[in-house]
């Protein structure tokens, strides 16, 4: 058994005082890919941001640790955590577009964010960030480069975030609801871009959705979370065949599935 | 059956900067009565401009649009109020579609004051359709911010319910909401389909849904109508590229 990327440990979050996150525990291992699902206000989000120190001023974990290679994340402050944010966690979120700031172009966010971590030149970002939109099938890179996130489709943009979190070449990928937005066609695209890049950096993921066919698709082991608590956490195909709790099973029922005949 | 609905080679023209964009190019299809008709496509097809021209939220350019065998573009005053009270709408996102300073019960009433129904009977009528869609009278007295998503859009319903439509129009209806919820209004929906005969005309894009609910779907791509048949035929046997992509981006 390999020693855990991630290990969540008694995990309490509150915000405002108010917990909105219990007793949660669970591992992930270098690789491995996890699926987050549940309904909207479940938490899910919560626990990433949680991960990636993203609570903001009204959230705290006020019990619990969480260790991201044995180093206790919750610990940490400042420059601490702005060194382990990127290179070592990336992210995904939900809406690229409204993410990236909207008077500057795609490339001058990109030197930030890369010279914020690492001693290189703009050409060898450049190089890079060529290098990531041609394995996601994206033409065009240098037009991309040059544009306003407000100038790209949601698909376009979604992939701008995957590029931006990948360039750093980070150990653990947090992904929240990254394809919710995009038409199912582009959806299909982003998921395959993603399990590429597992694929081809070894990354680990957890992605939170609640799109379950996803979920199916990309996840080795899945956690659905239900009113702050973790309800079940298993092996994808254990908990999506067999779910035991009685939320994963009526999750599981509501799913409408194609038959393909 | 008969048919509720006829389009005939209905055209849209949007212009940008002068640049010309055929967001609906020549469209023809029909809708029988009590169906439950699909339409599928990537954004930006034209299925909801097709939505707003049966609406008469926008203008065609040319074409025929007929409500039980008359044509329904260009009428005026009476008949043109009437024609609204005929055909409703259900949006994408439930809480943008009611008026933020008014409460549920309000914006469900509405229509029927507009329509000449006596604030009272309405009242009484807005109580039942809460019923109708399994929320509490409480809700009546609740703004849309206060609500949640698929309680908003059981409200957003019962709105539409309110002035009696022969046909509705759901406009992604259920595709803001979570699995769960979803599963409940669709449940919703089919029951209300079957106990008031209505005609649903379903924008999505979730073929699981559309097989789910549909007894024949369109599928749309760059303003055209490119497949049209049962959800089953389409799902087994596409015909057009665009329709296998899509099908086989479904996981």
């Amino acid at each position: 058994m390999n020693q855990p990327i991630l290990a969540v440990e008694h995990l309490q979050v509150c915000y405002t005082g108010k917990p909105v996150l219990e007793d949660i525990n669970l591992t992930i291992e270098p690789g491995q890919i996890l699926g987050i699902v549940g309904e909207s206000g479940s938490g899910k989000s919560t626990l990433i941001k949680a991960a990636m120190g993203l609570l903001g001023n009204d959230g705290e974990v006020t019990r619990g640790d969480i260790f991201y290679k044995n180093q206790n994340v919750t610990d940490l402050k400042g420059e601490e955590l702005r060194r382990l944010r990127g290179p070592e966690m990336g992210m995904i979120f939900q809406n690229t577009g409204a993410s990236l700031c909207p008077i500057r172009t795609i490339e001058d966010q990109l030197y930030e964010t890369v010279l914020q971590h690492e001693k290189i030149t703009k050409q060898e970002i450049r190089d890079r960030a060529m290098g990531l939109f041609e394995k996601m099938n994206l033409p065009d890179g240098e037009r991309i480069l040059k544009s306003y996130s407000f100038e790209l489709s949601g698909g376009m943009n979604q992939r701008v975030g995957i590029m931006m979190a990948m360039i750093l070449r980070p150990s653990l990928l947090f992904g929240d609801e990254p394809t919710s937005a995009l038409d199912v066609t582009v959806q299909a695209q982003v998921v395959r871009e993603m399990m590429k890049m597992r694929e081809l950096f070894g990354t680990t993921i957890a992605i939170v959705t609640h799109n379950i066919g996803v979920v199916e698709y990309m996840a080795d082991k899945v956690a659905v979370m239900y009113q702050g608590r973790l309800v079940e956490y298993g092996d994808t195909k254990e908990v999506i065949h067999h779910p035991q709790d009685a939320y994963t099973r009526k999750l599981i029922d509501a799913v409408l599935r194609i038959h393909r005949g | 059956m008969e048919k509720i609905l006829e389009v005939k080679n209905l055209k849209k023209t949007f212009y940008k900067n002068k640049a010309a964009f055929m967001a609906v190019n020549n469209i023809s299809f029909h809708m029988k009565k009590g169906e439950c008709l699909g339409l599928v496509g990537e954004s930006g097809c034209g299925k909801s401009t097709t939505a707003k021209l049966i609406t008469h939220l926008v203008t065609p350019d040319s074409g025929s649009i007929l409500l039980n065998g008359e044509e329904i573009l260009g009428i005026k005053g009476k008949r043109r109020k009437q024609f609204y009270a005929d055909v409703q709408m259900v949006f994408q996102t439930p809480q943008d579609s009611f008026d933020p300073r008014c409460t549920l019960g309000d914006g469900i009433m509405e229509s029927m004051i507009n329509h000449g129904v006596k604030r009272r009977e309405a009242k009484q009528k807005m109580l039942e359709l809460l019923r109708m869609v399994e929320l509490s009278q409480e809700y009546a007295e609740r703004y849309p911010h206060q609500v949640s998503g698929g309680q908003c859009q059981r409200a957003a319903i019962a709105r539409a319910l309110a002035i009696d439509p022969q046909i509705i129009i759901c406009d992604e209806a259920t595709s803001a909401l979570d699995v769960t919820v979803q599963a409940q209004i669709v449940e919703l929906l089919r029951k209300l389909q079957r106990e008031m005969g209505l005609s649903l005309l379903l924008i999505c894009h979730d073929l699981a849904l559309v097989q789910e609910m549909c007894d024949r779907v369109l599928v749309m791509y760059q303003g055209s109508i490119v497949e049209e048949g049962t959800p089953d035929e389409i799902i087994k046997n596409p015909q057009q590229e665009y329709t296998k992509i899509l099908i086989d981006s479904v996981f």
